[in-house]
């Protein structure tokens, strides 16, 4: 065991992580929201000129997940854990995300404890009720390069009522519009449900666990290349999923997100109830 | 020194409001206090009498009316805002606005420890 692993297993909020060589952050929700908000879409002159996936994007919460049945879950450790709910739409999105951007072309990995769960306003089990949830990142190259790319990956947990549980990746894009009329704003929304495709062996089931109203918290890591841009893990609970197939969404590179390392989070419901999706704590660590 | 934690969360964002609208719920267990903004984008007259009510719940699906209540703006871009503690959980907005009016709105609520 190196220097590194021994000083952060010492602390058992980092015990349960395993990062790479530098912890660029670690955010546990009872500090506050780090930095993680809602993401929105571009707009020139008027919100009305933002495509229409983005409008229904709203803010996180920190969430003691208190339910009408038993009171205040908690989340894994302390109080308040990071969520991210849905409108009651069937096919609603939402999505959360932190911003910063990277010094270094090598590898990074994302790490966080998760659990996803339907608004308990029915006494029923609910368990098709969430349609997805993932993670993505928001990728650019430094000054001079000269390739965008995003890796989206989801645990696609039902679709129109019917069970799935798999995980999925994106690499097909969608179109880009303009918006406004200067010329220099466009958009995409990237977060389409068309276009997903299967992780190699990627069927996976999840502890659901019997009511609305329970919680248990799953372990995610997703492992990325930025030099290569390429998958270099992904592991959920006791899986880890063979990555060498899966491909990132590529783009053109734009004009003013040089260095860019965005991580988001989101969340789709497949019914006219609410879905949430918790996260207590997340970790992006690099090996630099 | 720890200074106390304060958050901005907007609750609607180019949102077309007609009477018995509400916004979703917010949690907000953490804080002490909350205002509430609400800015007119476009307003559809009339709106005499046009009222946000606070709201309160248990548990973020049943809720009741926290008895605080402000006047929602009545001109394009209009502001308006209404203060609430002691909330508990959850809080939102239910719009009363006469028949025939609308609002389109971005809304805020700024919560502090």
């Amino acid at each position: 065991m190196g220097v590194t692993t021994t000083v952060y297993r010492s602390d058992p909020r980092l015990a349960r992580f395993d990062p790479l060589e530098r912890i660029v952050y670690f955010d546990d929700f009872d500090d506050g929201y780090n930095g993680w908000v809602g993401l929105i879409g571009n707009y020139e002159n008027s919100l009305d000129t933002m495509l229409p996936g983005y409008q229904q994007l709203m803010q996180p919460m920190l969430s003691n997940v208190t339910h009408w049945d038993t009171g205040s879950h908690g989340a894994f450790d302390g109080t308040y854990c990071l969520k991210t709910a849905t409108r009651p739409v069937k096919g609603q999105q939402n999505v959360t995300l932190k911003r910063i951007t990277f010094r270094h072309l090598g590898r990074i990995q994302f790490e966080c404890y998760f659990c996803f769960k339907p608004e308990a306003n029915r006494m029923e089990l609910s368990e098709l009720d969430v349609r997805s949830i993932g993670v993505l990142f928001d990728l650019q190259h430094g000054e001079g390069g000269d390739r965008r790319v995003m890796p989206h990956l989801r645990y696609l947990n039902a679709l129109d009522g019917r069970p799935m549980q798999k995980w999925q990746y994106k690499h097909r894009r969608q179109p880009f519009h303009d918006i406004g009329g200067s010329g220099k704003t466009v958009s995409h929304y990237h977060l389409a449900p068309e276009g997903w495709d299967d992780v190699p062996n990627g069927a996976q089931r999840l502890c659901y666990n019997e009511v609305p109203t329970k919680i248990n918290w799953h372990y995610l890591k997703i492992g990325f290349d930025l030099k290569t841009m390429s998958f270099t893990e992904l592991r959920c609970n006791d899986r880890v999923f063979e990555v060498g197939a899966m491909q990132p969404m590529t783009m053109p590179a734009m004009a003013n997100l040089w260095c860019m390392l965005n991580v988001c989070l989101f969340v789709e419901t497949d019914v006219d109830r609410r879905a949430f999706f918790y996260v207590d704590s997340a970790l992006l660590s690099g090996e630099f | 020194m720890s200074l106390a934690r304060s958050h901005t969360a907007t609750i609607a964002r180019n949102e077309l409001w007609s009477d018995g609208a509400a916004t979703e719920p917010y949690e907000a267990g953490w804080a002490r206090e909350a205002i509430f903004f609400v800015r007119a984008l476009e307003a559809k007259v009339p709106l005499q009498g046009a009222t946000a009510h606070v709201q309160l719940s248990p548990d973020g699906i049943h809720w009741v009316d926290e008895g605080g209540s402000f006047a929602l703006p009545n001109h394009d871009g209009g502001l308006s805002f209404g203060r609430v503690e002691r909330f508990g959980g959850w809080l939102r907005l239910r719009i009363a606005l006469p028949d025939g009016a609308a609002l389109r709105v971005i809304a805020s609520i700024a919560l502090k420890e």
